[in-house]
């Protein structure tokens, strides 16, 4: 009997111990199948918001060469200041304004000093009209107007950022700068001018830029800064150390 | 249903919704995606801000361990382990707070707002008020 009990007794403490496992292991399996559910869509969705590639890919050979981006391209400043910020932008994103008017300033205070070039950087995915912005500059460069019309794009972003005929405004921007209207017109399809904002965006890849604005400064990358001031004292610090 | 199985199931919703939230824009930052912004101005200033990663690593990591230790003490107390939410308050007291710090950040120093940020602070503190109606509902019966 005591033989015959005593693997019973067992079996019904192994089974409440093996039924104890199970009540755990229920909830835990099913909050691992949500949590895996969850992390799956929100891949999904990451994945389906690059839609199609937004930019050129650049050739194989190239990508991870992380070179420094070149200082060619519409420039401000002394051409032969040793200080050299190289700025990656796009009209549509609203940082990119704010450092706008911060890199005008300091233009106005270091202009001798410091040169300051601008490259091409829309991020089609998420900017609807940050290409045709990029070209609506280029077009007015060609008439020697594009500093003019980076200010006004900047100035009135917010006017054309999400308009599906932002074309009209970069218009009334080009008449308001005294430019010839059908040129600036024909130019702003040019692939011409495309082609060269795609070399811009080809070259910010290659240097590993993945946000806007992002700045090179004498070839290296700046550091994201927490305000306008610590922005601009990275800057002058440069300009001084040239000296 | 037991009131507890009902609460924990409404917290194991709202983690969800979290873990997709946050899980979005972890991984679109690990791949060096652009997160595509929308309703609220400026959410790409707020993503793109030194504030959004500690030590190069994006804050919504730390979204996505709070939903998924959510989802899991939804999960069980569904199951009738309810007592695992008293271990998770303080976790729901400490996100709640750090949410209110995110908030001020974007409301006061950047001066733009997120909308996945907007989104996850309204779930966090969802998931501390099914805390506290749980607790408040025990202690009436």
């Amino acid at each position: 009997m005591s033989t015959s009990g005593s693997p019973l007794r067992t079996n019904s403490a192994r089974a409440g111990k093996s039924s104890g496992r199970l009540s755990l292991a229920k909830p835990f399996l099913v909050g691992t199948i949500l949590i895996c559910c969850a992390l799956s869509v929100a891949f999904f969705l990451a994945r389906r918001s690059q839609g199609d590639e937004p930019f050129p890919k650049p050739a194989d050979s190239i990508i991870g060469t992380k070179s420094a981006p070149t200082a060619k391209g519409w420039s401000r400043g002394n051409p032969a200041a040793k200080t050299v910020l190289i700025e990656f932008a796009d009209f549509q994103c609203g940082s990119c304004g704010r450092a706008s008017v911060v890199v005008g300033e300091l233009i106005k205070k270091h202009g001798e000093e410091l040169l300051v070039v601008f490259k091409h950087f829309p991020l089609e995915v998420v900017h609807r009209n940050a290409l045709i912005a990029s070209q609506a500059a280029e077009a007015a460069g060609r008439q020697y107007k594009f500093w003019e019309m980076y200010e006004l794009l900047f100035k009135h972003q917010a006017e054309w950022a999400n308009v599906p005929d932002a074309q009209t405004f970069f218009l009334n921007y080009a008449a308001e700068l005294q430019m010839d209207l059908e040129k600036f017109q024909r130019d702003l399809w040019d692939s011409e001018l495309r082609d060269k904002i795609y070399k811009d965006v080809l070259e910010g890849q290659v240097a590993q830029v993945t946000q806007t604005p992002t700045f090179f400064l004498n070839g290296a990358r700046m550091p994201t800064t927490k305000s306008e001031a610590e922005f601009e004292q990275l800057i002058t610090d440069a300009i001084r150390k040239a000296k | 249903m037991s009131h507890r199985a009902l609460f924990g199931c409404i917290l194991a919703s709202l983690a969800f919704v979290g873990i997709i939230d946050s899980g979005y824009v972890a991984i679109n930052s690990l791949m060096h995606f652009i997160v595509p912004c929308g309703i609220a101005k400026g959410c790409e200033e707020v993503l793109n801000s030194p504030y959004a990663r500690i030590r190069g690593i994006s804050i919504a990591w730390g979204g996505v361990a709070f939903y998924i230790s959510m989802m899991f003490a939804g999960i069980f107390a569904a199951y009738g382990f309810g007592r695992i939410l008293r271990l998770t308050l303080p976790i729901a007291v400490l996100a709640f707070a750090f949410t209110l710090y995110l908030f001020y950040l974007q409301a006061f120093v950047i001066l733009a707002f997120c909308d996945y940020c907007l989104l996850s602070a309204l779930l966090v503190t969802l998931s501390l008020a099914i805390h506290l109606v749980t607790r408040a509902w025990k202690k009436a019966s």
